[in-house]
């Protein structure tokens, strides 16, 4: 796949133009690599290429959640031109390091291998924690890349093991001859093949920061570049729940495994939800929520069956476009307030700049899953997709944790049109990031209203 | 692979390579958890993945198949790779606040 190696290339290309030029290209050069990537995946779309000898296939889901990933790294380049305007050193190599790591984001969604899955998951890893500690002098930049780092390490340690003992069970990595072994045998009784399974979904559960794995989520969020923390709770959470929903369709899973997808989306609901409601600093309200979204998104994994994908693909690319431009729109507001990350900074937004303000309500009435927004077709065709599936009480939990979680993204709001007390300083919109935020909050609306316009 | 050395692990039982890769693995785990200089939780997380190392050459003679070994090999590149990347972060760290403990890492809260 020419795709692959052409973002591959681009991350060196970029290295190097660090090296021998001016800040100002970098973006633009990056976009149009992300561009060319985009017309080579969208090139042959209902063909299916296999790479690495069968290792990974591209096929149309891989394609589809590719699309979406490197559209969105466009949109967060886009937002990085203002970001690192006025950063000194080390752009190029953030930039290159996001390129890099969309690289493993692309394998994940198309491995079929269980070695791409381990590979592609280190390679988006890896190049992130040295993102999330991209401030060097910033100690809570610091912390959060060795809080990432050091239970990245750990759960890929749990995912390793996993896999190893899934290889032990069935004499393969390959998933379908996995999924051919599980057919013929009685695997709920393997306990290699069991042990194995609980620990890979562990170790992807991590990924997605699903609870009881979500720990690193909210430092990590509050500590890392907002840059980068929009690019892990979109670009990152795409390609892992990509990879997760991949790996448990080819497999059979067995009554006591589901049984743990069950209780894990009940706790990561009611976590996720709760806890968001007594949040003061944006990221790590953003955080939580991001933790309450991936409740929703396994509740969409409990009964698979052919329209699963869809409304996977459908919620994570609504999600990205809403998030990233409420990371812009927190981004002008943090700059205006001198550094805090309290909600309070939103106060009086839409008397400073209305549209902005609008923008960012329709971002966050689509994260709340308010009708005429994309939120809300995407949270609706979850919870049908868990009725039809026979997991009618989790759903009505999910149902009732969606309804709370309204309650902190009004919070936000209203925050946004409370008049402020005294006068602070003018907001500064540079035209690229209007554009970008214009683009999302279009987005999420043209999304809601016509939703075939995303599909795979 | 060469026949005599799969004989030779093939003389202890795979349940034995099982319990040790475990309890190597257990080892691992609980030194990230109790223990609270980084550098040794560092080591600790490299004995969990070389614990799945063995288990995995293991598997890899018993099910007589080459590629459970060629993942070894991509697994010691990865530790390598995440190992150069968590020892510049704790450089970093060190040079922060001047020092490898992780209670250090207290700021991020709430």
């Amino acid at each position: 796949m020419s795709a692959l190696v052409l973002l591959s290339v681009l991350g060196v290309v970029l290295l190097y133009l660090g090296l021998f030029s001016g800040r100002g290209i970098l973006a633009p050069v990056g976009i149009l690599g992300l561009l060319a990537a985009l017309v080579l995946f969208a090139a042959d779309w209902h063909l299916e290429s296999t790479l690495f000898g069968g290792l990974v296939i591209f096929d149309t889901y891989a394609r589809s959640f590719s699309l979406v990933l490197v559209v969105v790294t466009v949109l967060l380049f886009l937002f990085g031109m203002d970001y690192y305007a006025k950063v000194r050193e080390n752009v190029a190599e953030h930039y290159a390091l996001m390129v890099f790591s969309l690289v493993g984001g692309v394998l994940i969604c198309s491995f079929t291998n269980l070695v791409m899955l381990f590979l592609g998951i280190e390679i988006l890893s890896i190049p992130l924690y040295i993102l999330a500690g991209g401030k060097r002098d910033s100690f809570r930049s610091g912390e959060a890349a060795f809080k990432y780092f050091l239970q990245g390490a750990f759960a890929s340690g749990f995912l390793l093991m996993g896999l190893a003992l899934i290889y032990g069970a069935t004499a393969s990595f390959d998933l379908a001859a996995i999924e051919a072994w599980s057919a013929v045998t009685a695997n709920g009784g393997n306990m290699l093949f069991l042990l194995g399974l609980f620990l890979t979904l562990a170790g992807l559960a991590f990924k997605v920061a699903a609870v009881p794995f979500h720990f690193w989520s909210p430092d990590v969020y509050e500590g890392a570049p907002t840059l980068i923390t929009a690019f892990m709770s979109t670009v990152v959470k795409t390609a892992a729940f990509a990879a997760f929903y991949r790996f448990i369709a080819n497999i059979q899973l067995p009554g006591a495994v589901e049984n743990m997808l069950v209780v894990m989306t009940l706790f990561t609901l009611f976590l996720g939800n709760i806890v968001a409601l007594r949040q003061t600093q944006f990221k790590r309200l953003m955080a939580y929520s991001s933790i309450a979204h991936t409740g929703f998104l396994l509740l969409a994994f409990l009964g698979t069956d052919g329209r699963t994908p869809d409304v996977l693909f459908y919620y994570l690319g609504t999600y990205a476009l809403a998030t990233v431009g409420l990371f812009i729109v927190l981004t002008l507001a943090k700059r205006a307030a001198l550094g805090d990350e309290n909600i309070r900074i939103f106060r009086g937004l839409f008397r400073r700049d209305p549209w902005i303000a609008i923008a960012a309500m329709l971002m966050l009435l689509s994260l709340a899953g308010i009708p005429l927004t994309a939120g809300f077709v995407a949270k609706y065709r979850v919870f049908v997709l868990g009725i039809a599936n026979g997991f009618i009480w989790t759903t009505l939990f999910a149902v009732l944790m969606a309804l709370v979680g309204i309650y902190y993204y009004i919070l936000v709001i209203r925050e946004a049109f409370t008049p402020q007390d005294q006068e602070s300083k003018e907001l500064a919109v540079a035209p690229i990031n209007w554009l970008v935020i214009s683009l999302c909050g279009a987005g999420v609306v043209a999304l809601g209203v016509w939703p075939g316009l995303l599909r795979i | 692979m060469e026949q005599g050395i799969i004989t030779a692990i093939r003389t202890v039982p795979l349940d034995h390579y099982v319990l040790l890769s475990f309890l190597l693995f257990s080892i691992g785990v609980a030194g990230v958890v109790f223990r609270r200089n980084t550098i040794i939780i560092l080591m600790c997380v490299e004995l969990m993945l070389n614990s799945v190392n063995l288990l995995l050459t293991a598997f890899s003679a018993y099910h007589s198949d080459p590629r459970a070994q060629v993942f070894v090999f991509f697994i010691m590149l990865v530790a390598a790779a995440e190992v150069t990347v968590g020892l510049s972060i704790l450089v970093m760290m060190k040079r922060n606040v001047d020092s490898v403990d992780v209670n250090q890492l207290n700021r991020l809260k709430g």
